[in-house]
């Protein structure tokens, strides 16, 4: 068959699967959004399934990869030893003033029956992969679900927060970091206690946007997690900020491109419960306990009106089917 | 090997022969996507997975087919973890560009036909972005797609010597039948 007469015979064959996939390739990508389950556990089990190769893989580039960066560093050890002498005596300064500060609150405290903070068990993981790409930063951890890692925990390294766990499988956990453009985190800005969201946009500085557009914030001031939502513990460290044009960023303490070793937080808010009867402060003060509220009269319908039947039954739903319902109706 | 030779081959060898497009771009996905950076994640891994669509595409549209770069564009997006199917929908973008223009690509030789691979991988980094943009209503920070666009290119070079060598020394002999 001759060249010319193949190509126009196969390009007539090619077209159609070519547009039928077309057409597959957008409905993956509607289907995805709306149901990234199960990409999501094809990640974990794709990670899980790697992770050995990825640890035997990661030590010796790790090893290379400090080697390199070493070399640098032999140039300018010297005046890097005089700086960390004197930032050491200064911090040893601090942390006797921290010292009696802590001795300090927790006095204060105790009198004033503050309510103490949660406590926060840590899982300590290796970084054993990172990856950069233009729609996700993130990092992938030797600990997962078996290790008590869950979505939404915090992950800090030694100098600050890093991001947030948001994929775990049993033996591995990705970390969606606070650079990444999909980060979205509630901070609190001290001293001022100024409420701000710090949404990651893939630079290295993420964006502060301020939830009152004219609260006053200075270039220095320390960014730390509020804790609104519940998702994460308040304060955590975060980094200072910076200025950028009209705006704020913030100049993250942690190096998420240099951790080694990393917690994961678990921390979960203890569900609120009422206090018991004799703790509420009316009957505490010796009073007695507020009638309950007199029912309400049914005046609206009319004395003569008789009770009519509902034409269309509504089916009972189940409490799990209505809060699935609910859910659903949120999302 | 004579062309009866070739045209006799078994067909368990013409089978896996014709596997090995798309083996080939399954594994420059995993290579590409193996957690480890050099560079401490300062220029994103190229897309490894589109050099051997873009070259069977050319070479042997046959062997590589649309269905084999949705397969390649898949694994991309589990790997990476993108958002599910952008990178699905790029590389078939990708191959329908080059596919409805193979006659002009195919003719490019030296700096051209890296040129023309920039053209294929823009549409694919272009699609993506799209996607992104119209899926999460802001656009994604073009820096990164550029800089990824920029990586990929200058994986072609050695890329295509690579599948080039597997082409002519696993597939060519097995199913240069016409």
């Amino acid at each position: 068959m001759a060249n010319g007469t193949w190509k126009i015979a196969r390009r007539g064959n090619a077209q159609l699967p070519l547009v039928i996939v077309l057409v597959l390739a957008v409905v993956l990508v509607l289907a995805g959004k709306a149901q990234s389950g199960l990409f999501d556990q094809a990640r974990a089990h794709l990670t899980d399934w790697m992770a050995p190769l990825l640890e035997e893989v990661h030590a010796p580039l790790d090893g290379v990869e400090r080697w390199i960066g070493s070399i640098g560093q032999i140039f300018t050890v010297y005046s890097e030893n005089l700086r960390l002498k004197e930032e050491n005596a200064r911090l040893r300064q601090w942390r006797n003033t921290s010292v009696v500060l802590q001795g300090r609150v927790r006095h204060y405290e105790a009198l004033l029956h503050a309510v103490p903070d949660p406590r926060l068990n840590a899982v300590l993981a290796r970084v054993i992969g990172r990856a950069s790409r233009p729609f996700l930063r993130t990092m992938i951890l030797d600990a997962g679900a078996e290790n008590g890692a869950k979505a939404g925990q915090a992950v800090l390294d030694d100098k600050g927060m890093i991001g947030r766990v948001y994929l775990t499988g049993k033996r591995t956990a990705w970390v969606v970091l606070l650079t990444d453009i999909n980060s979205r985190i509630p901070v609190t800005i001290a001293p001022g206690s100024v409420q701000a969201m710090l949404a990651g946009d893939n630079s290295p500085t993420p964006r502060l946007d301020l939830v009152e557009s004219d609260a006053a914030v200075k270039v220095g001031d320390q960014v730390v997690s509020s804790g609104d939502g519940g998702l994460l513990p308040p304060g955590l460290p975060i980094g200072t900020v910076v200025k950028d044009g009209s705006g704020f960023r913030v100049a993250l303490l942690a190096d998420a491109t240099q951790s080694e070793s990393v917690e994961v937080l678990n921390f979960a808010r203890p569900p609120e419960t009422m206090p018991p009867a004799s703790q509420l402060p009316s009957e505490a003060a010796g009073l007695p306990p507020l009638a309950p509220p007199p029912p309400q009269p049914e005046a609206a319908i009319p004395s003569s009106a008789t009770p009519v039947a509902p034409r269309l039954k509504m089916p009972v739903i189940p409490s799990t089917t209505a809060a699935a319902a609910q859910d659903a109706g949120a999302e | 090997m004579g062309t009866t030779e070739r045209l006799y081959a078994p067909a368990i060898q013409r089978f896996a022969a014709a596997l090995v497009p798309l083996f080939c771009g399954l594994l420059g996905v995993v290579i590409a996507n193996i957690p480890v950076s050099f560079v401490g994640g300062l220029v994103p891994p190229p897309l490894l997975g589109l050099v051997p669509v873009y070259f069977w595409c050319l070479v042997r549209p046959d062997l590589m087919t649309p269905a084999a770069a949705f397969a390649i564009g898949m694994l991309e997006d589990v790997m990476s973890g993108s958002p599910p199917g952008i990178w699905t929908l790029g590389f078939v973008v990708a191959y329908a560009v080059v596919a409805r223009q193979r006659d002009s690509f195919a003719g490019l030789a030296g700096i051209a036909a890296v040129l023309g691979f920039a053209a294929a991988a823009l549409a694919a980094c272009a699609t993506a972005t799209l996607a992104v943009a119209l899926l999460y209503a802001h656009l994604p920070p073009l820096g990164a797609v550029v800089a990824e666009l920029a990586m990929t290119v200058a994986a072609y070079i050695p890329g295509a010597l690579a599948v080039s060598a597997v082409h002519h020394r696993l597939v060519g002999p097995l199913r240069s039948d016409f």
